[in-house]
């Protein structure tokens, strides 16, 4: 069901015959994705779909049993975070990837710290952290007194706005967000919901990995549903509304009760 | 009046030094010549050795570790290093030593941070085995003491430079030189958010284990840096070097408000906490207080400095937490 101006672009990243089995688990089966520069896709499924396990492959965490993935047109191979963030996939993970005792600038540069050189020893540049957080935290309207304040006092949503900080400041390409809405306050969700606007606003990919369909329809450009590790369809944001969303989820669960 | 909140913060921050400074002025008051220059060099002098295993297990509990083998690690590589250049290698010059003890300890805490970094097995158990271990090597290379100690060990402990003792300016070198480290280098960053949230670094690149590997292995060397500085202090090298001084580099590091939890405390912090227990057993021993009583005001002092640094944490977040507290009722 692709659309004329999607299929003349060039996917950013795409996914053919992907397989993983979790021991004797077919967890993806034969799946193909595909997403565009610049657009959000949202994937959707009910738990255990293979969604997180198709998220993880993404961005390294776990490698695929079998089938390619092309990055701009070639085939990589992911095979560690590292990998990933260096392609321009970065991931957000809910609020578990923070440190509640570091500050939020630390937290965005954490592992990737801005140094300055002084003979053979790299110092930490606090003064560029300190003055990048400002400025990401300003563009993404971030409610934070100040870049030192320390995360564990941030709400939930304001701990996704620091991990979706990282992407933006990386240039990420493809920003893959992990239930990004799921243990937030309603708040909270209009916040992630802005900030994931904002990537798009940048021209930044992202997927919206959930199982709240409101939530995903609200944000989304285009929607992936799978099941049972396997693609039940795939549809644009005019061809299909919630109900019809929420049908393509139920029904595929029915059949699998009566098979 | 309100006090403004950064002075609040910093006196939070700082608070082992304000009571560092009370406990002085009580012993001043109330022991003659405990307030000269004389006798606060030699507080400093003597909390040396106990202040290297103090900064051992601070870097230890920030990431979320611990290590009790860090006196016996001193005692081992203070025993061997002795032996070697007592009785295997008489020809190594009296300098090597110096270098050797720091190696041997830097190795003995590598080992550890081999299981606890590469193995990821519990840091208690391993800590534990090679207390055990490097306890009883110690005893096996020497039973008794190495009393004609090569005279180069001795100048890092026992020398001194004018009024000053060469050991305390190795603590306070060691003291800037870990602060740096700490807070401003990417391993320092490492090392608190290792401790802080291992799975969430994990997920941001950080590789969890070496980090670990190499903090242990800091950690090693510091253990060994003490061993030499008890040589120099004891002017010879008995099989019971730095017994149970495991305790009190846990009190230390603890006093000075290092949390258990990991990821949280300050070296500057640790370096009070050193202190502290050397002001009061300063004190103790110029009041020729009974050594057993002595043990026991150890134990209580560490009581209430595990009870100050709760309510402080507390108050710490108390001071911080208004601001966001604003937001919270916006968005109810």
């Amino acid at each position: 069901m692709k659309s004329k101006d999607s299929v003349k672009k060039e996917p950013l990243i795409s996914g053919h015959k992907i397989n993983k089995y979790y021991g004797k688990i077919h967890a993806l089966k034969d799946l193909d994705f595909e997403v565009y520069p610049g657009e959000i896709l949202g994937l959707i499924g009910d738990n255990g779909a293979g969604k997180s396990t198709l998220i993880k492959i993404i961005s390294g965490v776990i490698p695929k049993n079998s089938g390619q993935i092309c990055w701009k047109g070639k085939e990589v191979n992911i095979s560690s975070v590292k990998q990933a963030r260096n392609l321009g996939i970065e991931t957000v993970y809910q609020d578990r990837a923070v440190v509640g005792c570091l500050s939020v600038a630390q937290n965005i540069f954490l592992g990737r710290e801005p140094v300055f050189s002084w003979g053979p020893f790299k110092f930490l540049n606090k003064k560029k952290m300190y003055q990048e957080t400002s400025k990401l935290a300003h563009n993404l309207k971030l409610n934070i007194p100040s870049p030192d304040q320390e995360v564990r006092f941030c709400s939930g949503g304001e701990m996704q706005g620091t991990a979706i900080s990282r992407a933006m400041y990386f240039k990420a390409e493809l920003v893959v967000l992990d239930e990004p809405t799921t243990a937030l306050a309603i708040s909270g969700v209009q916040k992630v919901l802005a900030f994931v606007e904002q990537l798009k606003k940048e021209n930044i990919a992202s997927i919206f990995v959930t199982h709240n369909l409101h939530h995903v329809y609200a944000a989304a450009d285009r929607f992936l549903v799978m099941a049972q590790g396997g693609k039940v369809a795939e549809a644009k944001k005019e061809e299909i509304d919630v109900e019809g969303l929420t049908n393509l989820q139920l029904r595929k669960n029915e059949e699998n009760i009566s098979n | 009046m309100k006090i403004p909140e950064k002075l609040q913060l910093t006196l939070v921050e700082y608070l082992i030094w304000v009571i560092i400074i009370i406990t002085f002025i009580i012993f001043s008051l109330t022991i003659p010549r405990y307030f000269t220059l004389k006798n606060i060099l030699f507080i400093l002098y003597v909390a040396a050795p106990l202040g290297f295993l103090v900064f051992g297990e601070s870097v230890a509990l920030l990431t979320g570790n611990m290590d009790l083998s860090l006196a016996q690690n001193a005692g081992l590589s203070a025993m061997l290093v002795g032996v070697i250049l007592v009785d295997w290698a008489p020809w190594l010059p009296g300098w090597f030593g110096i270098v050797l003890i720091v190696l041997v300890g830097a190795l003995l805490g590598a080992i550890n941070g081999f299981f606890i970094g590469k193995l990821d097995i519990n840091p208690f158990l391993i800590t534990l085995s090679t207390f055990l271990m490097f306890d009883w090597a110690t005893y096996y290379l020497r039973r008794g003491a190495i009393v004609n100690v090569p005279k180069a060990l001795l100048v890092a402990g026992g020398g001194r430079i004018g009024l000053i003792y060469n050991a305390i300016l190795i603590l306070l070198g060691i003291t800037v030189f870990l602060y740096i480290l700490l807070e401003h280098t990417r391993f320092g960053n490492a090392i608190r958010s290792t401790g802080g949230n291992p799975q969430a670094s994990a997920m941001l690149g950080i590789n969890v284990g070496i980090v670990n590997f190499w903090t242990f292995t800091l950690g090693g060397a510091l253990a060994g840096v003490s061993g030499l500085l008890y040589i120099g202090y004891l002017k010879c090298i008995p099989s019971t070097i730095a017994d149970g001084a495991i305790f009190l580099a846990f009190a230390g590091a603890i006093i000075g408000g290092v949390s258990l939890k990991g990821g949280r405390g300050s070296i500057i912090g640790a370096l009070g906490g050193v202190i502290l227990i050397g002001v009061i057993d300063a004190g103790c021993t110029m009041t020729a207080i009974d050594p057993a009583l002595r043990g026991i005001l150890n134990g209580f002092v560490l009581l209430i400095a595990i009870l100050i640094n709760r309510s402080r944490d507390s108050l710490r977040d108390h001071i911080l937490m208004p601001k966001i507290r604003t937001e919270v009722r916006i968005k109810k």
